[in-house]
């Protein structure tokens, strides 16, 4: 083997670990989807990027959720992109610190909910033949669904407490045309949506995660 | 020529290594995250339990009245209190409802002014005070947290006062059963958290009447202010 041969040899293999590296980033993607909000909060904020080509990684501090806020209800609003070339599955997942304290900030007591699923652009890829589906009970914006249960507390149609296994809570088909990298018109945005009612809890502070996953989903063809 | 057809493949390599480094720098993720905090701190809440009672005046009546639920800012003429006032009591009953999501504490200080020069005037001492029955109920009420009243209770009761059988005076001679315990900022009442976790529109609580009361006497002529300030804290 000259070596020239090699040269070409390695220039195929580099190529090819190139090739290997990209294909599968460009199958599966979560990003931000724009500017998250929040609204009716005391004392509270919500930071992550503005951009859709960067990373999802918000960071909401609901603030003062005792009676001393008086507004009715404190709402923060997450747009997250997805990209796919192929079938999706999108799950959430919670991770959160444990109140003993009934009266303390439970998992309930958060709304949860998805809806306003949009296309990004043009190169988002519009399929015939398999719908985006939202799952029961996510479809909902938790702000707008809030009810007081039979002991006085606020509930919602549906809550963290619902994505403590995993759930999946969007599935469909390929979402994207392009192949490329990130761009800002390929895929589909959705808004996540988590709401608290400032009530008698007992006093404290609660944190919680919610981890995004998007993997393969069932069979949907475009 | 032939160095070239030697560096060329070189520089392919290069540059496929950078399309792959690029890529991966592009690297598209699949998952993200939303990390969540919120604060509760303590509170706590006053406010008018609803319409005074006044009994046994001649003349004066409720000039501010409490209205359930709104802040406390009663104003009461207590009317006659001379002996003109056949009364055995004059008594204004003002109910407080209160909230909180922690342990409570109320407290009161009270002023009286009177016009008079001398210890025939009206004076603290002869304003009877104590806190009636603690009332939890409701939806969303901590029905079974306990509560201390630190006060004697309705101060026209036969055991919390009498006539001074030196002086003739009437006293109130209980535990806090006047507002001579009061000059300074003193616990009337304390107890557990109230209100479940419920929202601040859920108008449920705890109430409790203060009870007021003066009995008409050959006090000096004159004219008597009372200034009672109630506070709730969460230590």
């Amino acid at each position: 083997m000259n070596r020239n041969t090699y040269s070409i040899l390695v220039l195929f293999c580099l190529l090819f670990i190139g090739g290997l590296s990209k294909t599968p980033a460009q199958a599966l993607d979560i990003s931000s989807g724009g500017a998250p909000t929040i609204t009716g909060a005391l004392s509270g904020s919500v930071s992550g990027s503005s951009s859709v080509l960067n990373d999802l990684s918000v960071t909401v501090n609901f603030g003062e959720v005792s009676p001393l806020n008086t507004n009715n209800i404190v709402k923060v609003v997450v747009p997250i992109a997805i990209r796919s070339n192929r079938p999706y599955r999108v799950r959430a997942s919670l991770t959160s610190s444990t109140n003993a304290n009934p009266q303390a900030v439970q998992t309930t007591d958060i709304g949860f909910g998805i809806n306003n699923f949009r296309a990004m652009g043009s190169n988002s890829r519009v399929c015939l033949l398999s719908n985006h589906i939202i799952f029961s009970p996510f479809n909902n914006d938790p702000s707008t669904g809030v009810t007081i249960n039979a002991s006085g507390r606020a509930a919602y149609p549906s809550d963290l407490s619902d994505i403590a296994g995993n759930a999946t809570i969007l599935t469909g088909p390929r979402l994207s045309n392009g192949g490329g990298a990130r761009a800002t018109n390929d895929g589909y945005i959705f808004d996540a949506i988590l709401a608290i009612t400032p009530q008698f809890y007992a006093a404290g502070t609660t944190t919680a995660v919610i981890t995004f996953t998007i993997s393969n989903g069932p069979a949907a063809p475009c | 020529m032939k160095g070239l057809e030697r560096t060329f493949p070189i520089l392919l390599a290069i540059f496929a290594l950078l399309v792959a480094l690029a890529s991966t720098a592009l690297s598209q993720t699949t998952t993200g995250t939303v990390s969540m905090s919120a604060t509760v701190s303590k509170f706590v809440e006053l406010n008018s339990g609803g319409a005074i009672t006044l009994t046994g005046n001649s003349g004066g009546g409720i000039t501010t009245n409490g209205t359930v639920n709104n802040p406390l800012a009663a104003v009461i003429d207590l009317g006659e209190l001379g002996p003109a006032n056949t009364s055995s009591f004059v008594t204004a009953s003002v109910p407080l409802k209160l909230r909180s999501n922690a342990s409570y504490v109320l407290s009161l200080a009270a002023t009286v002014t009177s016009s008079g020069s001398t210890a025939n005037e009206i004076t603290a001492a002869d304003v009877g005070f104590g806190l009636g029955s603690v009332v939890r109920s409701g939806s969303g009420v901590n029905t079974t947290g306990t509560d201390t009243n630190a006060t004697s209770g309705d101060p026209t009761l036969g055991a919390n006062g009498s006539v001074n059988g030196t002086t003739g005076r009437y006293n109130y001679t209980a535990v806090r059963s006047n507002l001579g315990a009061f000059a300074a900022s003193t616990t009337v009442l304390s107890g557990a958290f109230i209100m479940n976790a419920v929202p601040r529109s859920n108008t449920n609580g705890l109430t409790v009447p203060a009870i007021f009361a003066v009995k008409p006497q050959f006090y000096e002529t004159g004219t008597t202010t009372v200034v009672a300030t109630f506070t709730v804290t969460a230590p």
